[in-house]
Parts: C-alpha cells; sequence; structure tokens
C-alpha cells in the first residue's frame, strides 16, 4: 500500500485543496491506557506510562498521565509449562513525582511526565524470564493486569557503511547503512528502533527516530541483512536498538504502527491490539541488544 | 427447496407447450448502413398482428407468424425507421440496413435504443448508454470515461470524487460484474481509481443490470455491467482519434472484405510522465507514471449461418519509482487486464440462434523492487479460462426461449515472491488457488397476453473450490505452526452447488404505461479482499472455502413505468428491496497482500438495502437528458464489528439525484450540462485520542510522543454533502466528405464546490487545538480535447 501512496501523494499535490472544518463529536467514555516495557539491558527503559484517553477535540494535548497508582511488576519462576510469580518478589514502580520530590535535579526533565512509574535501582529485566505487571488504581477500585516474557538476546552481529561522495567533488556526503544478525530456526519477532544522537542513554522508546517491527516470515534462520533504504548524514552517531520480542507484543507494535500511519484518504479506522487486561496498550519485554555506529 | 420443485415445474410447463402450429419464421439481421456495426435492440414490429421482437446483442432478430402477407416496421432511436412488406408464404430472411438520421434538425435523438421498450420489455432495473452519448458528457482531464458517466444513472453510486468505482443498490465494487465483450475486466480503472479501462473510441454501447437479473447472468449479487465494443466499419478504412489533457487515442476501423469481415483497433496512451517532467526536481527525473491500452476486434461472416468474432484488450498503467533520497532504490510497479474473446454465432434454424464464447481473461500485478545489489520483485493475480454457450430460440410467437451454459477455470495466485536479500535467495509463493464454476440456464420470455408478459428463468450453479492446494495451519497468534494441510489435484476443497430462481413480470395498462416486478436470487463465489472503499490493484480476489461461504443476494423490485408523446419522454419509478447474506469485510489493520492466512482476517455478517429510484427521461429534439432521483439505505451487520450493531454501509446515500442536458444550439455547437447532488459518505471518525510511545529529547529537552486515534462507532459521521455541476461545450468543425473534427471544451465542478475526499485531524500544539481539515480534489477545473475522424 505504501508504494501507491507516492502516486496518489503526486495527484492530491496537483490537484487538491483542503479547507478547515469544524466537526461535531461526543464525549466518549475515558479508558485507561498503558505503556510498560521491561528490557534486559538498559534499567531506565522499565517503566510504566499509565494515562487515560482524551475527548478527540479537547483542548489537552499532554500527556494525560495518571498519578497516584499503586504499580508492581514481579518476576515470573517458569516450572515446566507453568509460571509462578511470587508475591515477595514484586518490585514497586514509584511516580516520577516522587522521585522528583526525592531528586530535585531531575524535576525539570520528569515534571512533563507524570503518569510514568519506575524503579531503575531494584528493577531490572533479564533474559527467558516472565513479568507480571499489576497496578491498582483508586485504591484498587480499578485493578490492570498484564504479563510479558523477555526472550533471549539476539546480537547485532556485524555492521558497515558507505559514503557516497557528493556529486562530482570529494566531499562525503550521504551515509547508507547495513547491519547482520542471526537469526535461529525458530519463529522469532523483532522490534528495531533507531536513534540519531550522539547520547547513547535513551529516555523513553519514544525518544528514538524510527522504529520498526518484523518476523522472520520471510527471512528465516541464518544470517539476516538489515539495510536501511534512508540514508544518514556524515558523522551522524547512530543508536541501534535491536529487541527480540514475544509475538503478542509484535502483534501490538504491528497494529500500532499501522494506526500511527493510518492517515490519507484510505485510511482505515481500526484499534490497536492490546496485551493488558483493563486498559489499553501493552507491556512488553525486549530482550535488547545494542550497538552505536559513528559514520566518520 | 419445495419453491424451487415449483418453480422448476412452472418451467416445465412453459417450455412443454405445444407451440407448433404451420408457421414461418422471418429472421434476420439489422445494421447501420454507413459502418455496417449491428444494432443491438432495434424493434421489428409486424404491423398487422402487432407482435414485435428486439434484436439481438448481434443484430440477430426472429418471429413465427402463420402465412401471410405482412408489413413489418423496423425502428431504432436515431435511425430512419424502415417499413418492408413481405410475403410470408416460406421462412424468409432479412438482412437490412438502417440510415442513421442526420444529427442535427428536428430529430436530435439519443441513438440505439428501441423506443417503447421501457414499457414492453419484461426487463426492469436496466439501463443503457452509447459510446456516443458518453463522449458528450464533460469530462475531467478531457478524457471521457464510461464508468463515470453510468454513476449520473439512477441507482448507481460514485464512490467520491474522481473514482471510477460504482456501487448498485447498496452492493460493494466486488459485486458488480464488469464484462467487456463477454470478458470479465477485474480491475476496471486506470491511474488508481482516477479513470477506467474503457476507451471510448472502441465501445459501442453498454448495459447495466441492477436488478430482475434474467437468468443467463450470474456470478454476481448486485449488477452486470455489459460493455460491448465496435466490430469496425465494414464499408470503408475510418480513422478518428483525439486528444485530451492527460492523454491521447488513435483509432483505425475498416473492411477487411466489405460487408464480410471487419477489423478495429483502438489505442491510448497517457503522457502523464512526459508532461511532468519539467516540473520534477532532477533527483525526481527517473520517476514515471503512465498507463495505455489497446482494444481490438475482428469479425467475418462465414456463410449465411455463421459469423466469427474476435476481439481482445490488453492495458497496463507502468509506475517507475527511483527514490530521491537513495538512487539506488528503485521500484517498478505496474498492473493491468488483458482479456481474448472467440465468439461464434450459428443459426441452427432461424428460429434457433446460438453463441458459443471462448473467453480468457487476466489480471496481475507486479511488484520489482530493488536496492543496491538486493531485490526482489512479486506477482499476484488471476485468470479465467471461460466457454460459454447461449441459445435463443425464438419458439413460438409468444415464447422466446433461451437457454445455455457456462464454465469458468479459475486460478487466483495470491502471492509469488523471488529475489535475493544478500545471500539469502527468497523464493516463496502462497499456495494458487483453484475452482470451477459451472451454470446452466433456461428461461423463456413468455407474452402470456395482450397485458401480461413474463420472463422465467433458472439458473443452476456449482461452485468447486480444488486442489493442488498447501493450506499451513495457524496459531491463535497468526504464526505458523509447521503443519500443512495437502490437497490433490482436483481434490474438492469445499463444494457449493446452488439454485437461482429468476422472475420477471410486465402489466401493461395501456400502450404507454406498464407495471413490472422482479424477484431474484443470486450468488457469488468470488469476493475482492480490500479494506478500502476503492478497488486498487493490489487488491486481491479470493474463492469461496469451507470457511468463505458464497455470498447470497435475494431482490425485489416493483416498478412503474411510463412513456409520453409517442415514447419521446420515458419516465420510471422503481422501488427495490435487497437482502445480502455472507458478507465479507476484513478486521482492522488486516494484512491483506501476500498473506497465507488471509481468511482468518475476514469476518462474516449480512447488508440490507432499499430504495427508491425515480427517472425521467427527454430521448429527442435539441434539447435533450435526463433527470435521476434515488432515496436509498444500506446497512450492514457483523457480529464481529461495531459491538454486533448494524451501521450504515460506507456508501449509504440517503439522496442521489443527477440532471444530464443536452443540447444542439446549430450544426457547429452542442452543449450539456451535468448537475449531481448526494448525501455524504458515512464515515468513521476517531471519538478520542491517547499519547503512546513516549521517550524524553536531551537535545532539545522535550517530550516526545505519538498520539494515537481510537475508533467507537462504524461509518456514524457523514462527510458532507456532495454536489457539483459541470459544462461542455462540443465544436464541430465544417464537416468534409474527408475529414471532420471537433473541439470539447469542459469545465468540471464550475462553481467550484469543495466536495470532500477525505478527512484529516492535526493537532495544533502550539494552540492546544485539534483541528480537522476536508481536503478536496477536483476545484473548478477546465480542460480541452480534440477529436477527430477521417
Amino acid at each position: 500500500m505504501k508504494n501507491l501512496l507516492i502516486p496518489i501523494l503526486f495527484l492530491i499535490t496537483f490537484f487538491s485543496c483542503e479547507k478547515e472544518i469544524s466537526i461535531t463529536v461526543p464525549p466518549s467514555a475515558m479508558q485507561y491506557v498503558v505503556e510498560a516495557s521491561i528490557n534486559s539491558r538498559f534499567p531506565l527503559l522499565n517503566y510504566v506510562f499509565i494515562s487515560t484517553t482524551i475527548d478527540y477535540f479537547k483542548p489537552d494535548l499532554s500527556l494525560n498521565g495518571v498519578k497516584n497508582a499503586e504499580v508492581y511488576i514481579t518476576p515470573g519462576i517458569i516450572i515446566g509449562l507453568d509460571t509462578f510469580y511470587n508475591l515477595a518478589n514484586r518490585i514497586r514502580l514509584y511516580s516520577v513525582d516522587t522521585i522528583a520530590k526525592i531528586i530535585p535535579a531531575l524535576d525539570s526533565i520528569l515534571g512533563p511526565f507524570s503518569g510514568v512509574y519506575m524503579n531503575p535501582v531494584q528493577l531490572t529485566g533479564n533474559s527467558s524470564t516472565a513479568y507480571k505487571l499489576d497496578i491498582s488504581i483508586g485504591n484498587g477500585t480499578t485493578i490492570i493486569t498484564a504479563k510479558t516474557f523477555i526472550p533471549k538476546v539476539i546480537p547485532i552481529d556485524s555492521f558497515e557503511y558507505f559514503i557516497e561522495p557528493k556529486n562530482g567533488s570529494d566531499s562525503l556526503g550521504k551515509s547508507f547503512v547495513k547491519f547482520w544478525f542471526y537469526d535461529g530456526p525458530e519463529r522469532n519477532n523483532y522490534r528495531l528502533a533507531v536513534n540519531v544522537s550522539p547520547d547513547s542513554i535513551l529516555y523513553g522508546w519514544g525518544a528514538c527516530k524510527s522504529y520498526r517491527t518484523f518476523d522472520d516470515e520471510v527471512l528465516n534462520n541464518g544470517k539476516i541483512p538489515y539495510t536501511f533504504f534512508r540514508p544518514f548524514n556524515q558523522g551522524d552517531t547512530l543508536n541501534l536498538y535491536l529487541s527480540h520480542i514475544g509475538r503478542k507484543e509484535y502483534l501490538f507494535w504491528q497494529s500500532f504502527g499501522k494506526a500511527d500511519n493510518n492517515g490519507g484518504p484510505f485510511a482505515t479506522p481500526g484499534t490497536v491490539s492490546s496485551n493488558i487486561n483493563g486498559a489499553i496498550g501493552s507491556f512488553t519485554g525486549y530482550a535488547v541488544d545494542y550497538k552505536q555506529i559513528i559514520m566518520k | 427447496m419445495t419453491k424451487y420443485y415449483s418453480f422448476t415445474f412452472l418451467l416445465f410447463l412453459v417450455f412443454t407447450n405445444a407451440f407448433a402450429q404451420n408457421k414461418y419464421t422471418l429472421s434476420g439481421e439489422l445494421r447501420d448502413s454507413s459502418s455496417g456495426e449491428t444494432l443491438i435492440g432495434a424493434l421489428v414490429k409486424v404491423l398487422e398482428t402487432n407482435k414485435a421482437v428486439s434484436t439481438n446483442t448481434y443484430g440477430y432478430f426472429a418471429l413465427n407468424l402463420p402465412a401471410g402477407k405482412y408489413t413489418v416496421a423496423i425502428s431504432y432511436l436515431g435511425f430512419q425507421s424502415r417499413n418492408i412488406k413481405i410475403n410470408l408464404d416460406k421462412n424468409v430472411s432479412l438482412n437490412l440496413k438502417l440510415a442513421p438520421k442526420s444529427t442535427i434538425g428536428k430529430e436530435i435523438v439519443i441513438k440505439g435504443e428501441r423506443e417503447d421498450k421501457n414499457v414492453r420489455s419484461t426487463e426492469m432495473s436496466r439501463v443503457e448508454l452509447s459510446g456516443e452519448k458518453v463522449k458528450q458528457l464533460p469530462v475531467v482531464f478531457g478524457e471521457p470515461d464510461i464508468l463515470k458517466a453510468i454513476t449520473l444513472l439512477p441507482g448507481i453510486k460514485s464512490g467520491g470524487e474522481g473514482g471510477t468505482g460504482f456501487y448498485v443498490r447498496g452492493g460493494g465494487p466486488d459485486q458488480n460484474l464488469i464484462l467487456m465483450d463477454e470478458a470479465v475486466v477485474y480491475n476496471p480503472s486506470h491511474l488508481f481509481g482516477f479513470l477506467s479501462v474503457f476507451n471510448t473510441d472502441a465501445v459501442k454501447n453498454l448495459e447495466v443490470i441492477k436488478g430482475g437479473m434474467p437468468a443467463n447472468y450470474g456470478g454476481r449479487l448486485s449488477s452486470i455491467l455489459s460493455v460491448n465494443m465496435r466490430e469496425g466499419n465494414n464499408q470503408k478504412f475510418e480513422y478518428s482519434g483525439g486528444a485530451g489533457l492527460i492523454a491521447s487515442r488513435f483509432c483505425a476501423e475498416g473492411p477487411m472484405k466489405k460487408n464480410k469481415s471487419s477489423f478495429l483497433i483502438a489505442f491510448r496512451r497517457t503522457y502523464i510522465d512526459i508532461l511532468a517532467q519539467p516540473f520534477l526536481p532532477k533527483t525526481a527525473q527517473g520517476n514515471a507514471y503512465y498507463f495505455y491500452d489497446l482494444n481490438l476486434k475482428m469479425n467475418w461472416q462465414l456463410g449465411k449461418k455463421d459469423k466469427l468474432y474476435l476481439s481482445g484488450y490488453f492495458g497496463r498503467d507502468i509506475l517507475d519509482f527511483q527514490s530521491p533520497i537513495n538512487k539506488n532504490v528503485n521500484l517498478n510497479f505496474g498492473w493491468g487486464n488483458a482479456t481474448a474473446t472467440l465468439r461464434w454465432n450459428h443459426v441452427f434454424k432461424p428460429k434457433l440462434f446460438s453463441n458459443t464464447s471462448f473467453i480468457y481473461n487476466r489480471y496481475d500485478l507486479f511488484n520489482d523492487f530493488k536496492f543496491g545489489s538486493n531485490g526482489f520483485n512479486v506477482r499476484s493475480g488471476l485468470n479465467d479460462w471461460n466457454i460459454k454457450s447461449d441459445f435463443t430460440w425464438y419458439a413460438a410467437d409468444k415464447h422466446l426461449v433461451k437457454f445455455g451454459m457456462n464454465y469458468i477455470f479459475h486460478t487466483f495466485t495470491p502471492g509469488i515472491a523471488s529475489g535475493a536479500i544478500g545471500s539469502i535467495n527468497i523464493d516463496q509463493e502462497i499456495s494458487k488457488q483453484y475452482a470451477h464454476e459451472f451454470a446452466i440456464y433456461a428461461l423463456d420470455e413468455w407474452q402470456i397476453s395482450q397485458r401480461w408478459a413474463l420472463n422465467a428463468g433458472l439458473r443452476a450453479v456449482a461452485f468447486n473450490r480444488v486442489g493442488p492446494y498447501e493450506q499451513p495451519e495457524f496459531d491463535s497468534d497468526n504464526q505458523k505452526t509447521g503443519v500443512v494441510k495437502k490437497y490433490g489435484i482436483n481434490e474438492s476443497m469445499a463444494f457449493y452447488p446452488r439454485l437461482e430462481p429468476r422472475l420477471n413480470v410486465n402489466y401493461l395498462i395501456s400502450d404507454e404505461s406498464s407495471i413490472k416486478a422482479s424477484y431474484t436470487l443470486t450468488y457469488q463465489f468470488i469476493h475482492l479482499a480490500t479494506t478500502s472503499g476503492a478497488q486498487f490493484p493490489v487488491d486481491l480476489w479470493v474463492p469461496s472455502s469451507a470457511l468463505v461461504k458464497p455470498q447470497e443476494a435475494q431482490q425485489v423490485a416493483i416498478g412503474y413505468f411510463r412513456n409520453f408523446r409517442n415514447n419521446r419522454y420515458e419516465a420510471s419509478a422503481e422501488t427495490y428491496y435487497k437482502k445480502m447474506l455472507n458478507q465479507i469485510e476484513f478486521k482492522p489493520f488486516s494484512q491483506l497482500f501476500f498473506n497465507a492466512n488471509l481468511e482468518k482476517e475476514m469476518v462474516f455478517g449480512q447488508g440490507e438495502a432499499y430504495g427508491l429510484e425515480l427517472f425521467l427521461k427527454k430521448k429527442v429534439g435539441r434539447l435533450n437528458g435526463w433527470i435521476g432521483y434515488t432515496w436509498s439505505r444500506a446497512y450492514r451487520q457483523f457480529d464481529q464489528l461495531n459491538q454486533g450493531q448494524a451501521y450504515f454501509f460506507r456508501y449509504d446515500r440517503t439522496h442521489d439525484m443527477s440532471l444530464v442536458i443536452s443540447y444542439t444550439f446549430n450544426k457547429k455547437w452542442t452543449g450539456t450540462f451535468v448537475f449531481v447532488y448526494g448525501t455524504g459518505n458515512a464515515v468513521t471518525l476517531p471519538v478520542a485520542r491517547y499519547p503512546y510511545r513516549i521517550g524524553y529529547d536531551a537535545i532539545t529537552n522535550e517530550p516526545k510522543f505519538t498520539f494515537i486515534d481510537l475508533y467507537d462507532k462504524i461509518n456514524s459521521f457523514r462527510l458532507p454533502d456532495y454536489h457539483r455541476a459541470d459544462i461542455s461545450l462540443t465544436y464541430m468543425h465544417k464537416k468534409t466528405s474527408k475529414w471532420e473534427s471537433a473541439w470539447n471544451f469542459s469545465i468540471y465542478n464550475i462553481y467550484n464546490r469543495a466536495n470532500p475526499y477525505f478527512i484529516y485531524f492535526y493537532p495544533d500544539l502550539d494552540k492546544l487545538e485539534v483541528k480537522a481539515y476536508m481536503v478536496y480534489l477536483f476545484p473548478i477545473l477546465p480542460s480541452v480535447a480534440w477529436n477527430f475522424k477521417f
């Protein structure tokens, strides 16, 4: 479908016009939304963000986070086909408002992120481990639960980049990047996040520049190349986060990607799939491998 | 089943009625004297008995009469009528030619119709247009288009601004059977739906059956659009063509042997790729889009009883794309239809006419993608081998019996991918799907009395989905389990035998008015996989299977038909009710292309549609045209969608009106005015949003997140109403014996109405508000086209 967008956009560009219109949308019932992630490498990327839906035309473009929730993540123990979650092992996550009170220097950064819960000191994720999320809002009037699993890490094996000379000159220009990883014979699902920044620390998955969710349906069991069609600039520092994720999480992020790019004349109204009970969203376990490429 | 047996018994009675008396048959063929083209639907009437018959698709007619002397009146709109005296003391064959009337003067007419067909025929819910009329209508980009033209007729709705998709009585776009010389055209559009594949230079006439479908048609629920190509002038060589803003056409035709055989070849190509080049940036110079199509037709008269027709179509849309940011990325994307039809007309006896057709049709899509040394290509499509035999038996003066058979072998290619990425070779194919579709039918057009006429028919159909096929098994997370179920060659996977009774009744109130009613039951065994309202090149056709049941529709219609002033005006009021079962929709965000588990993306439900269609047409005079109005409702209900509640079909349109007026000012100037109005399409809009995928940008010190829209009820909003007016003026240069040419000046959307194409929303973070914007495609749009003939 993306292939069609180019000529259609051409037509629309040449002939179309637009004007602002007024539409009345009735108020909708509020729903809770949860974005929860746990990974095997970066404690700062273990967080739970709780928010609510907002009426479409309500003049509120904030994150609309939910404060005063009790949030716990419990690692599971897998015995045979069953997973057991021991309450004694559960770890409480704290609102960034609380963290900001403890460390005032972080207040300006964390201020807009009310509704985010984390515990980078105690909560670290491990590969091949299941996790359970428990959220209680309004003293238990709303209970939200979810489970995920961090699979084993599939490392980035190698990479290469090629810097294309500028037209007719010796100066350097665009950088074309490719990397490889080994995909095993089992069915695997991946989420790739890419950030262009000299800063290797990622403050939330949303800080990245681009994302892609894919599986090994077409390319399976071998040294798999990944080529970026869009070139980067010479001198860019590329941060690659290749995560091995579970199937339900893959289905969520795949539908999320479609919802995020859903627009134009052929938009399909749809709702992203969810693996959270009692809310919209996903609890995703990321088995992350990270590679930094500085394209000199 | 009782109703089927009763119906079959009724047919048996009809067919076995002893017709035979000592009668003779008057038969023959009617042609246009200037071009030799056969005349379809002309009226042949015996004045002494008042008996009449229409010529069939091949210009053939037959009448059974007692021996005697008769005056036969032959009339056809736009042609000079003829009265022929005959002495019927044996079977008589008349091969007659009618001369076209002057196009200037008192008798300006819409060509190509039997004058009183509206009232006397049992047919209802049926509309016709000539290729010539289509050319007179105002156009976009200077390119006449028959699919846009038919949406000006009542009961047929356009999908929206600019598109060629059409929707009949609450049906979806895949529920229309589109035929070109009997070959199925699976994707009727070029330019992503903005223009149709039909080159009007090659089109003789078209007919749309939107209800009361006779038993000789089947395979789709909602309508039949049958486009007949011209045969080519068998009197003299002629060349015609034209140039519009985006495309040019050329057509050559002539006799291969005068009066015996002729050919026609028509070609059309766009020059968007050439015109757009100067406006493209250097980085985009390698990009090009164009389409072309080629129509070819030949026919041979092989004696008094046999005639052979060979016709074909080949069309392609091509998109070459080179990425402006990465010159190593190339895309070559193309799609198109190809059809070939070989038809053999044979007159066994004057009373028994047959046509046997061998048809091949194909729709395919290719997508070649290269990036550096990597690349892969994807192919998909379908093709049919089709044999069809239709017999018309002029059994008695009150009975015209049609019977025949049709066998189609379908091959569906959902996707073949091959290529190499790095050192890994890609060689994947979603198993092809095969199916046999077989139908036999019989119908009787029975003139019961002076006032009552009946067209009763029965169509027996069978669809057999067969192997070879490999069905991979998927788990609940849509992941292959590794288990594959295999079906052998011709092993039945799903078999659906069905009976389709058809009934049309006409009660003639007077010579100028009648009441008609119809009932049809139809099944559809192949389905279009699309999530969009429009039809796209990547959309796939899929066959019925064990899971995907055949779509089913029952329709009843009743109408009042009235002609005025010696058939110069015709009017009708029709009301209909249609119930549809096993309707198909796709789950939100379904992956349709290259999906081996496509059936699991489907949900199944039902539909309902009803409405009232009013139509008034003035057929002759300097001022002619029509006005049509439809009030209608169309719903869908799926247990898995919209919380199981019924919702408006996307193209439910409460009010739909079209006005077409043509006026001939003088020998040089003709003008046409078109006005259309329709209630806005039903759309689903977001009711809420939520922030997601949050992060903090350490460089800008700002939070980053994405808003995701949340939807609730399906199609619960309405786009603004659609209306526009178009005008065209045609200037005819002075005609010489060797050359004629005309300029067509059109203005589309003369009062610059902003008609909605789609709506999008934009959150203005600075002003803290979400704004709605409506994109409209065509503002006031003048165009010019030049047509010639020599």
